[in-house]
């Protein structure tokens, strides 16, 4: 018969046996997470392996890895390794299938024989470089301030008391009435928005900061549309990041606009550009701005994602502008907003995680 | 509906004898005005619910009262003073290789560097610039010679034991260019800063220009890193590290005391603090909820009397004897931001302080006492 796939159910029934076609499948299975199979993993518990790291005795159970040791191979096959001289020696050319190759641009199928590589390699056309760094604020939330917020934000209840059970927050009507049949369920108490459920907060589910929005409307644009590629350039400037031009939706008298015109432009942060965006901001542009009282207490959706804005002036005083300051055309440069989404479910708990990458607040705080 | 569960109930009757023992004292107001509050509309509703009932005691989880004669335990808080990482850690080889080979993969697709948007035709920035293009082939400062575009692009992999990607050579480059000079040493022509031809000598003649001294960064490794210095807070700027002090009985615990009269607990963690490491601290205490505990039964349930005096900084302390079967000690998470702990005139009698990361701490700590400490301590 046909194998295809070897599992811990037909294991089960060869077990049974214990003959040599069992012995042989079970030595052809990967049975634990580390590569080998079962005899290679107990040899290396026997002969006691440790690998140095700071996290000291938990990490004896891996094998040893020259990843994690901070010197490089040796010896004299790594010395007479060297492509480029031997590209460089070559006379003949080398057909170009050796040294060229362009993935599918069609996917075809899962029979087809030329199947598209993964995005994460190199050769896809999805690729995108990916992580250059390990940014300074990623390490201090996962060090410092997720603990931090864990210990501020625990709730504490008696033992054996059970928070009050609360009901269903869209309520059917209920009474006599015939009408009351299939009519749509009443809003919740106290008002008709249905706000995010905050649970208690764990080790699991410590608000982050997921994505940073940097977005610029420019009404010179209306009449001159050098303003709005200058305001992308300064835009992607401060980000890194590319820049998205965007149509207005409707037209609007009182502001002068026309539906599809391109005015406003915006740059999405995610990960390690939006880690490195906000350490910036809050280091170098917020203590150089004159007069500044900080982030509005008010500001926010009451779903955890805060908003606050920076004038031209503020814009001019990102280090990426000011280098080059004079090549942008004189008062067109733009002022943006910053819109920081986190993983919090209200306002309170987005701000305290501000608070703690260094944001300061002023004024009423209001969820 | 707002009845209250019947568990709550139960501990919030006055027929409970554990009451004070088992509930803290914000917990215990909460539930008597609970109580309180549920009593007056159970008076003033004729028929109780009975459907919420059987489902409350169903939701609800039994309550944890103690069955036996009441045991006093003494009330202990201990202030877990720390200071964060003030560095980033050090790069494993493989993130190294990984960030440097991505960088490289990076000049080959993005968008080449727009010159004339940084240097002006005509500045002298312009020919510094092509100088300093023409020595390493990528307008990047941080990922060695290599060009992009060139025939040999396709070699964008670096070599076994290459530095390309090591933090020192990395910070080197940047020194070097904002010093003037190409970002790797290349021949004499190229050494000191940047060379100009002397009018009365003639050109070809070098003549030394200003030097441009950029401030290198201080290292990661401090003074006290190397002498080993366990009060100095410049120890191990990458890990967190924490005060131990060592008591009159020579054992080394963070610092820890009895927790007198009304007082909460964040607010005794804050007088230990004072009274046993001194005001010059610049300290902050994160929440009002502990960290973490450690229960010390004394041995064989024999209960030992403790004449208890009271605290000078504590207003509602009392003099009173109590017999206590243990001790319940709660850790309280601080954080310092400057200063150091002063031994001179603590009320505790303790010999001696240190700062000391993780694995520090579990060399000199009892078994016991690690094995309740070590999981709220950070790794790093």
């Amino acid at each position: 018969m046909a194998l295809q796939e070897v599992t811990n159910a037909f294991l089960k029934r060869f077990r049974g046996c214990n003959g040599p076609l069992y012995q042989a499948s079970k030595l052809q299975c990967r049975q634990y997470a580390t590569a080998g199979d079962g005899q290679e993993t107990q040899e290396l518990e026997k002969s006691g392996s440790t690998t140095t790291t700071s996290g000291g005795q938990g990490m004896r159970e891996l094998e040893e890895s020259s990843f994690l040791s901070s010197t490089g191979g040796s010896g004299k096959d790594v010395q007479k390794f060297d492509p480029a001289r031997t590209a460089r020696k070559r006379n003949r050319r080398l057909p170009p299938s050796r040294y060229q190759y362009k993935s599918p641009r069609y996917y075809r199928g899962p029979l087809h024989p030329h199947q598209p590589p993964k995005p994460s390699d190199p050769s896809s056309r999805e690729f995108e470089p990916g992580p250059f760094s390990l940014p300074r604020l990623e390490q201090t939330y996962h060090d410092t301030f997720a603990s931090d917020f864990m210990t501020m934000t625990y709730t504490h209840f008696p033992p054996g008391f059970a928070p009050h059970q609360k009901g269903d927050r869209l309520r059917p009507w209920l009474g006599e009435s015939p009408y009351y049949k299939n009519r749509p369920l009443r809003g919740p108490r106290g008002g008709d928005t249905l706000k995010l459920l905050r649970k208690p907060i764990t080790f699991r589910n410590v608000p982050q900061l997921e994505r940073v929005t940097v977005h610029t409307m420019v009404k010179g644009a209306i009449d001159d549309s050098a303003h709005l590629h200058v305001a992308g350039m300064a835009m992607q400037a401060i980000t890194g990041v590319r820049a998205e031009a965007h149509k207005t939706r409707t037209s609007v008298a009182g502001f002068g606009i026309r539906e599809g015109q391109y005015l406003s432009v915006t740059c999405d942060l995610y990960g390690e550009d939006m880690y490195h965006f906000l350490s910036k901001v809050v280091d170098v542009v917020m203590p150089k701005i004159k007069d500044w009282k900080g982030v509005r207490g008010s500001s926010g959706d009451s779903s955890g994602h805060l908003h606050f804005g920076l004038t031209a002036e503020d814009v001019a005083l990102f280090p990426e502008i000011e280098v080059n300051y004079d090549m942008y055309p004189p008062r067109m440069i733009p002022g943006c907003h910053v819109m920081i989404h986190t993983t919090a479910k209200d306002d309170r708990d987005a701000r305290l995680l501000l608070t703690q990458v260094g944001i300061p607040f002023y004024g009423k705080q209001i969820n | 509906m707002n009845a209250a569960p019947q568990s709550a109930r139960r501990i919030a009757s006055a027929n409970n004898a554990f009451f004070v023992d088992t509930v803290c004292f914000s917990c215990r107001n909460r539930l008597s005005q609970q109580s309180r509050r549920h009593a007056a509309t159970a008076a003033a509703v004729s028929d109780p619910p009975p459907a919420t009932s059987p489902q409350a005691s169903s939701r609800a989880a039994a309550p944890i009262i103690a069955k036996g004669p009441r045991k006093a335990y003494r009330l202990m808080a201990a202030p877990v003073l720390s200071r964060p990482p003030l560095l980033t850690r050090d790069l494993n080889s493989f993130e190294k290789a990984f960030y440097l080979y991505q960088k490289r993969l990076n000049e080959r697709l993005a968008m080449p560097f727009s010159r004339y948007f940084y240097y002006n035709k005509g500045t002298p920035a312009d020919p510094e610039w092509k100088r300093k293009l023409q020595a390493r082939k990528t307008p990047s400062r941080d990922i060695g010679i290599y060009d992009a575009y060139g025939n040999e692009g396709w070699n964008d992999e670096v070599l076994v034991g290459d530095r390309t990607g090591e933090r020192e050579s990395v910070v080197e480059a940047l020194i070097r260019d904002a010093e003037g000079k190409s970002i790797v040493e290349e021949s004499e022509k190229d050494q000191g800063a940047v060379t100009a031809g002397d009018a009365q000598l003639g050109e070809g003649q070098r003549r030394e220009t200003t030097k441009i001294e950029v401030e290198r960064p201080s290292s990661r490794e401090t003074e006290a890193d190397r002498s080993g210095d366990v009060k100095s807070l410049n120890r191990k700027l990458d890990r967190t590290l924490y005060l131990l002090v060592k008591n009159h009985e020579g054992r080394w615990r963070f610092p820890e005391d009895r927790v007198y009269g009304r007082e909460n607990l964040h607010q005794a963690a804050e007088r230990i603090l004072i009274q046993s490491c001194g005001i010059n601290m610049n300290t902050w205490l994160v929440g009002n909820h502990p960290i973490g505990h450690h229960a010390h039964h004394y041995p064989s349930q024999k209960p030992i009397v403790s004449k208890i005096s009271a605290n000078a900084l504590v207003g509602t302390s009392k003099e009173s004897e109590k017999e206590e079967f243990g001790e319940k000690l709660f850790f309280m998470k601080a954080r310092i931001m400057a200063g150091q702990p002063d031994l001179g005139s603590n009320a505790y009698g303790l010999q001696e302080w240190a700062w000391l990361a993780k694995e520090e701490v579990d060399g000199r700590v009892g078994r016991s006492y690690w094995a309740s400490v070590k999981n709220m301590l950070v790794e790093r």
